[in-house]
């Protein structure tokens, strides 16, 4: 299958007191055309700052490296003006705080009609009508008194639906949702769910899901890649990874969530906390609080590797024997 | 049966709506309107609704951190809203809370020490000398090596000062903690770590718990006994493993129902509600939960359904039964 997005050896530093820190550590993945990769991790492990990357909206201080590659070119190397058309045109993304990326003191439809002109040129009652539609369309009730609406008239779960109807106003080939329904209620968050859904299945949206939730993960993606301290640990098909976790962070988180089904028994929590930037630990950088943890895991970062056809882990663990030994 | 340990009764809070230069009251919110309940001794009472549905006003009603609109709060054979000065005092220490936001509620300006102490100084307990002791001591049951004690807030992560507030909490020996979404900022590794350390607190010192939460997974682990609040009111109570396996009311139907399971293989009949929580100024007439019921009858949007023990130990407001 044709792929939308490789990444390919991205690495983000960020300058903290006169020296470069890594948040994001040579991570590859990649999207195919109409899936949706699911892109788990708990907080700070480099999930918003990889998304942030892939659009170019890292603020000085930042060195990024490695390759995006978007349609035959490298997004981290085209001129700022490709990449501003590429951006809204071709790739949109919406935040998990809506409130923050709507501007306050416009109008709904005014908002939706600034992406409609830059995108497709529409303008007066051609560029209202389709506001009204697209908000319609994202499964807005009273859409054409909304469109005349500010922000703060509408709750949360109201400005996530204009925010994914001004992301899809220009009909992009990938969306990237950055904990879309995270501030959300459960009812709620169904209902955007099942929109990105039904958007992705009609119009071919490949989506680029960014969450913390792995049941939002099992019931969204084909696919997911799994972040640890700036690294993606392990990636695979949605169901391998479910059934079969290989690495022992993949492990642990599944087995720390209290779950809606089966029995009620004692949680296995992970022992420790997420290192911060400025103490990440040698080698692999889950080893202190890895029950696994061997010698070589002190010592050595592991590279990825492959266990089955489309499933890499990072761990040593799974590495040839003569390397590991 | 025992007289269970807390008994709430009729409870009700309503915020003024003020408007104008001369702040005229032109309406109420009606956060939490008129619940009843009563949590055993020992037991963990989980409390779930959408947001604003009224949760931590409940909470902070029966604690009178906010002075409630009526009602009454029994604990102990004493109704809380008529106590004041030093009865009122006594009672609170029996009664804590632990709030969501680990990085708000603990002073940055104070030692862990001096935070754990600072109860126990106002409550004029213990010799400075047993006081010291007790703090370590605390810090050790929470999971945290007693040297913290002379370090600050800042110095620690989300998880460690959850421990922290929890230790800040058993302080004075409370027999009931409330727990307002205490795990809600933590992330999951962690999150486990917290409901662990809670449920060996809860058997060590004989507590009992009122734990609120919207996370209807944690909920249904930590909780004996699980009460849905919908708009300020109640909607359905019951065992926890009854309100999970055999739910009633068509909102904790559609709540249960739109939890996303970490299982690509599970099977989901989704409920998707239509439109969001109305607003509590101004709550539908009959029942509250009718702008939004799949299942909505004529007589649900004139009258409001009773409050009715439908089968043993399973309570339910709707016109269904
Ligand atoms: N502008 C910045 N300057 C310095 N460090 C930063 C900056 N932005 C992010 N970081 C750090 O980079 C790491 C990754 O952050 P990122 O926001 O990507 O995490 P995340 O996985 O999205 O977490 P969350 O789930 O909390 O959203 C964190 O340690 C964070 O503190
Ligand atoms: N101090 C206050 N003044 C006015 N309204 C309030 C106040 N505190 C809470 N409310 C309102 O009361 C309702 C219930 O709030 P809350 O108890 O915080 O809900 P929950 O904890 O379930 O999310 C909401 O509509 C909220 O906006
Ligand atoms: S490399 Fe070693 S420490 Fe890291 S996850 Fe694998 S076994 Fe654990
Ligand atoms: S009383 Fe009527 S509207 Fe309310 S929950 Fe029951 S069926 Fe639905
Ligand atoms: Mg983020
Ligand atoms: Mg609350």
């Amino acid at each position: 299958m044709a792929k939308v997005l490789d990444v390919r050896g991205l690495r983000v530093d960020f300058r903290i007191d006169e020296r470069y820190y890594p948040a994001v550590h040579d991570i590859h993945f990649h999207i195919d055309e109409g899936e949706t990769l699911g892109l788990v991790g708990e907080s700070g492990c480099g999930k918003s700052v990889t998304s942030l990357a892939i659009m170019r909206l890292l603020g000085p201080g930042t060195k990024v490296s490695g390759e995006v590659r978007y349609g035959g070119k490298n997004l981290l190397a085209i001129p700022d003006a490709e990449m501003r058309r590429i951006r809204g045109n071709d790739i949109s993304m919406i935040f998990q705080e809506p409130m923050t990326s709507l501007n306050p003191v416009q109008r709904i439809g005014t908002q939706i009609g600034e992406s409609l002109f830059l995108h497709r040129g529409l303008t007066g009652r051609a560029a209202r009508e389709q506001a009204i539609q697209l908000l319609q369309e994202v499964g807005i009730p009273r859409a054409e008194e909304v469109v005349d609406d500010y922000p703060h008239q509408l709750s949360g779960g109201m400005r996530q639906r204009v925010m994914i109807a001004i992301a899809m106003a220009c009909n992009p080939k990938l969306l990237i949702a950055d904990e879309p329904t995270t501030a959300l209620d459960v009812t709620i968050q169904a209902q955007i769910l099942d929109l990105m859904r039904r958007l992705s299945r009609d119009h071919g949206t490949s989506i680029l899901l960014i969450t913390h939730d792995l049941g939002v993960v099992a019931e969204m993606c084909q696919r997911v890649a799994v972040m640890y301290a700036g690294q993606i640990v392990e990636q695979g098909p949605v169901r391998e990874i479910f059934k079969h976790p290989q690495h022992p962070y993949t492990i642990g988180l599944l087995n720390s969530i209290p779950r809606m089904d089966g029995p009620r028994t004692r949680l296995t929590p992970i022992e420790g906390n997420v290192p911060s930037l400025r103490n990440m630990p040698r080698g692999c950088r889950f080893a202190p609080r890895c029950p696994h943890a061997m010698d070589v895991c002190r010592a050595q970062d592991p590279e990825p590797v492959m266990v089955e056809p489309g499933h890499d882990v990072r761990c040593w663990l799974h590495a040839p024997v003569k390397e590991a030994r | 049966m025992a007289e269970p340990l807390l008994r709430v009764k009729d409870l009700k809070k309503y915020f003024p709506i003020r408007r104008g230069v001369l702040q005229r009251t032109v309406g109420y919110v009606r956060a939490v309107d008129g619940v009843s309940f009563e949590v055993e001794r020992g037991e963990t009472l989980g409390v779930v609704g959408e947001s604003g549905c009224g949760k931590s006003t409940m909470a902070r009603s029966i604690l009178r951190l906010i002075e409630p609109t009526a009602g009454e709060v029994w604990f102990e054979g004493e109704n809380l809203l008529r106590l004041s000065g030093s009865s009122l005092r006594h009672m609170r220490r029996q009664m804590q809370i632990v709030f969501q936001d680990p990085y708000a509620s603990l002073n940055p300006r104070y030692s862990i020490g001096y935070t754990l102490e600072e109860p126990m100084i106002v409550h004029r307990l213990h010799t400075p000398a047993e006081r010291k002791r007790r703090v370590r001591w605390l810090l050790e049951r929470v999971g945290l090596d007693p040297d913290y004690a002379k370090r600050y807030p800042h110095e620690f992560s989300g998880g460690q000062r959850q421990r922290i507030g929890i230790a800040r909490a058993l302080v004075l020996q409370p027999k009931l903690i409330l727990l307002d979404e205490p795990v809600a900022a933590l992330d999951v590794s962690v999150q486990s770590q917290v409901l662990n350390l809670l449920e060996d607190l809860q058997d060590e010192f004989d507590l009992t718990y009122i734990f609120v939460a919207h996370d209807l997974s944690v909920v249904r682990h930590i909780s004996d006994r699980i009460l849905v609040l919908y708009l300020g009111r109640m909607a359905e109570l019951a065992d926890a493993e009854v309100l999970f396996v055999d739910p009633l009311h068509p909102y904790t139907r559609a709540l249960l129902s739109a939890v996303p399971v970490p299982d690509p293989d599970a099977k989901r009949e989704r409920i998707i509600l239509r439109g969001d929580v109305p607003s509590p100024a101004n709550p539908p007439h009959g029942c509250p939960f009718h702008t939004r019921c799949p299942v909505a009858m004529d007589v649900c949007r004139s009258e409001v359904p009773a409050w009715r023990e439908v089968k043993p130990r399973h309570y339910v407001a709707c016109h269904l039964y």
